[in-house]
């Protein structure tokens, strides 16, 4: 009897330890957990992502692959090797490309140990040339563009004007603004259609000559300039619109599955037998690099011949909604 | 031989000990004085543009939606009509969370959604007010980036990011047997899966809604050539392919669609464009949607909010009447569209000198790369002529930017990714109380300091912000508080 009402009162607990689980929180998924001890998610950490930087592979050397290690700046894609001064450390990486084909490659920054009365910054920053939205062909029209387009707020401190940096070719170009009492020299050149940028920001003149002076130590390809890096050698040449009709032999159109507004800017390295041997995508949603890489695997160029040899080429495609582009050329105030 | 003031000699022992405190710069705070800067506005009188008038019925169309921006919505048996309630919200009136500097602005200083158990607009018996609500702390939605897997833990190939309503009507006696739970917010809070957005101040919206796309894509082709790092791109809407514009991420096209949304969203109303009770995004998506008993709490059938075929106002202003025609989403879009901007104080705080020298320095050091301090103009208008061929000083380009982890909420809407954000336009900001996203922060160089993070755009601009003189920031940070 005494067994039989124990028995009894089990079976009604556990009857109305069911009845409460049915009232009571629901179980885990969708918007609830009953679990507060489940796996937590890492913060400051971009787990959902719009349209992106992406490539074919992981082997062949991105623009925005360079890093900096043991305080030299590295950058396999444009062959750069850049060593900063002591005291200077990179913090923040930077954003993605940007589907105009800008790139912030480092933004380095002076390290806590940093002892100088003048604080500054140093951007690695690149602009692929197929893609801008500025009317230039090179370097040195872009930044003549830039000189042009400098607006009231600005003092021209030197106009663009060519100098030597690591016994190459750059452009350099300084500005200030007096009410902010800033001053900015901005020392470019060009690698792979693309140009590469070092800008400086500082208060202090002094400290800006210093880095100026300091990027003489760098190691650039042979054939980086304002006008000439243009690849070659071992890299491929890059050629603007090497992918026009006279060029495609065989087309085939991507099939998008989503409905999309963006530009879709990619780079794609040629071989020999003018199949797409790498693609890059600056900026694309992962159903549009999909979609575009399906159709390019199948897509068939001419061969490109260097001196009468067929050689690797590199070059840029525009797929997606394309950018309006700034339609009015600057004047050139240098030239090469 | 003057006699030195004890004030005086204090001053030097401060400045002699504590030099950096002496001369740092600080936040104003909330600006004082006129509402928006209009000495003619109330907190609960917004102004309107200045063309809305009475005699083209414009004005009445204003003030017919600024009275129902203000309507306590019920579940059901309301005697002013206004039902529709739940069965999950965030408030049940539009100005309880848009109230600061006025009605249409943003969260206010004493936050209303604490207050929601103790008022009686939520039962204790379904509710407890979420630890990320506090009384003195931001008016927010929460919406969880990833859905629980069956374990509890955030599925991260399940992206979610929809708005977890905090409250439900159960338990309130015109809600009948509906019976629904929170959702998991202490888990979520647990597991990191929770992110917070405030109200978006809506002064001046018109403007914005009424510039052509045009106007904004040479804005931003005019701003691509910078030394900054910054390269935004505009958010789509899918329908036509246009750009959007209202929201954190730009993800609405009109003050319509905003105004619908919202209703159905934040207060649980459905209307003419969202025709549904809203689940939870696990609900709908995952589950099996509302239960039977939380459908047609009303009793009316949907929507609940409705265009009124037959007028219920009586007046000799057939303008008036015309108005009362309106469901409340159309009278809530024609309120905003027609709600002037803010405007700015040209010596408060710190005085013209250092206002406009901020000005200055927000332009000379790329803030305004972003925060395009005036769009010329808006299209022509033909609803009324303030809203037409205006400049829009509203400091925003309109642009979705990548800003970094810091800030980054995993929330993708339309084309904006998890790290994207819409340039906050800065009108009206210098009497807002919360800033960014998720009102993380009161203070204004807090503010500006989280545009610094790995992958931001605007790490560049903050770093030339930390190479200003304390003088320097101060008279940024003094006109920003004058806008």
């Amino acid at each position: 009897m005494q067994m039989n009402l124990s028995r009894s009162l089990v079976l009604l607990g556990l009857s109305l330890s069911i009845v409460a689980r049915a009232q009571g929180t629901p179980q885990s998924g969708g918007d609830f957990s009953s679990n507060p001890q489940a796996k937590k998610l890492p913060s400051e950490t971009l787990l959902v992502k719009g349209a992106w930087s992406s490539a074919s592979d992981s082997v062949t050397p991105l623009p925005e692959g360079g890093r900096v290690t043991k305080n030299i700046y590295t950058n396999a894609y444009f062959g750069l090797t850049y060593a900063l001064s002591p005291d200077w450390t990179e913090k923040y990486s930077g954003p993605p490309p940007s589907d105009s084909g800008r790139y912030v490659l480092a933004q380095i920054r002076p390290a806590d140990t940093f002892k100088g009365a003048n604080r500054g910054s140093i951007m690695i920053a690149a602009q692929d040339l197929f893609f801008t939205l500025a009317p230039a062909e090179n370097t040195l029209e872009l930044i003549n563009y830039e000189k042009e387009s400098l607006n009231e707020d600005f003092k021209v401190e030197q106009p663009p004007t060519l100098v030597r940096i690591a016994d190459h070719s750059f452009v350099r170009f300084d500005y200030g603004s007096p009410v902010a009492e800033l001053h900015w020299h901005v020392l470019a050149t060009q690698i792979r259609c693309h140009m590469v940028e070092f800008i400086f920001t500082s208060r202090s003149t002094e400290l800006l000559e210093t880095l100026t002076q300091e990027m003489n130590k760098m190691a650039l390809p042979a054939d980086a300039g304002p006008i000439s890096g243009r690849g070659g050698g071992d890299v491929p040449m890059c050629i603007r619109d090497y992918a026009s009709d006279e060029n495609v032999l065989e087309r085939v159109d991507p099939v998008f599955t989503e409905h999309r507004f963006n530009p879709a800017p990619v780079r794609i390295i040629i071989d020999k037998e003018g199949k797409v041997k790498h693609l890059h995508f600056l900026s694309a949603f992962p159903d549009q690099a999909k979609a575009i890489s399906d159709a390019l695997a199948q897509w068939r160029f001419r061969p490109y011949l260097h001196d009468g040899k067929p050689a690797e080429v590199e070059t840029g495609i525009l797929f997606g909604r394309a950018p309006q582009r700034i339609t009015s050329s600057a004047p050139k105030v240098a030239s090469e | 031989m003057k006699t030195r003031k004890p004030a005086f000699v204090f001053a030097c022992l401060v400045a002699l000990f504590f030099p950096g405190k002496a001369v740092a710069q600080s936040d104003p705070g909330v600006r004082p004085g006129a509402i928006n800067g209009q000495p003619a506005a109330t907190p609960m009188s917004p102004l309107p543009l200045s063309s809305v008038n009475a005699n083209d019925g414009s004005l009445q169309f204003f003030q017919n939606g600024l009275s129902r921006f203000q309507d306590v919505e019920s579940v059901s048996k309301s005697s002013t009509n206004n039902n529709g309630l739940g069965p999950r919200f965030n408030f049940n009136q539009c100005s309880g969370c848009h109230s600061q500097p006025a009605v249409g602005g943003t969260g206010p200083a004493s936050n209303p959604q604490f207050q929601v158990i103790a008022n009686g607009i939520a039962n204790s018996s379904a509710n407890t007010i979420p630890s990320f609500i506090t009384a003195k702390g931001p008016t927010r939605e929460a919406r969880f980036p990833f859905f629980f897997n069956s374990n509890g833990s955030p599925n991260t190939n399940a992206p979610n990011g929809g708005v977890e309503d905090l409250f439900t009507v159960s338990g309130r006696s015109d809600a009948g047997s509906c019976s629904l739970q929170q959702p998991s917010f202490s888990a979520a809070q647990a597991t990191n899966n929770i992110i917070f957005r405030i109200p978006t101040p809506v002064f001046g919206a018109g403007l914005i809604e009424n510039i052509d796309d045009s106007t904004l894509i040479a804005n931003r082709a005019a701003q691509a050539r910078n030394n900054l790092g910054i390269s935004g791109t505009f958010n789509h809407n899918g329908n036509d392919g246009t750009i959007s514009r209202f929201g954190w991420k730009a993800q609405n096209k009109s003050l319509l669609l905003f105004a619908a949304e919202a209703y159905n969203v934040e207060m649980g109303v459905s209307n003419e464009i969202f025709g549904q009770d809203r689940p939870l995004p696990g609900e709908d998506q995952l589950g099996s949607g509302l239960p039977a008993n939380c459908l047609n709490l009303t009793g009316t059938g949907y929507p609940e909010d409705t265009t009124n075929f037959t007028p219920t106002v009586t007046s000799s202003d057939q303008f008036a009447v015309n108005a009362s025609v309106l469901s409340d989403i159309e009278a809530f879009a024609q309120f905003m569209r027609l709600l002037a901007p803010p405007a700015q104080s040209t010596t408060t705080p710190g005085g013209a000198t250092s206002i406009s020298n901020g000005q200055a320095i927000f332009k000379a050091i790329g803030c305004a790369t972003c925060h395009t301090p005036t769009l010329n103009f808006t299209q022509p208008s033909n609803i009324t002529t303030s809203l037409g061929s205006a400049p829009v000083t509203a400091f925003s380009d309109i642009e979705i930017h990548h800003m970094g982890v810091g800030l980054a909420d995993n929330v993708s809407q339309g084309g904006a990714g998890g790290d994207q954000f819409r340039t906050a336009p800065l009108w009206g900001l210098g009497q807002r109380i919360f800033f960014l996203h998720d009102g993380r922060t009161t203070d204004l160089l807090a503010a500006i300091q989280a545009h610094q993070s790995s992958g931001s755009e605007a790490t560049q601009v903050e770093e030339n912000f930390d190479a200003l003189s304390p003088s320097q920031k101060q008279d940024l940070l003094n006109f920003l508080r004058s806008l």
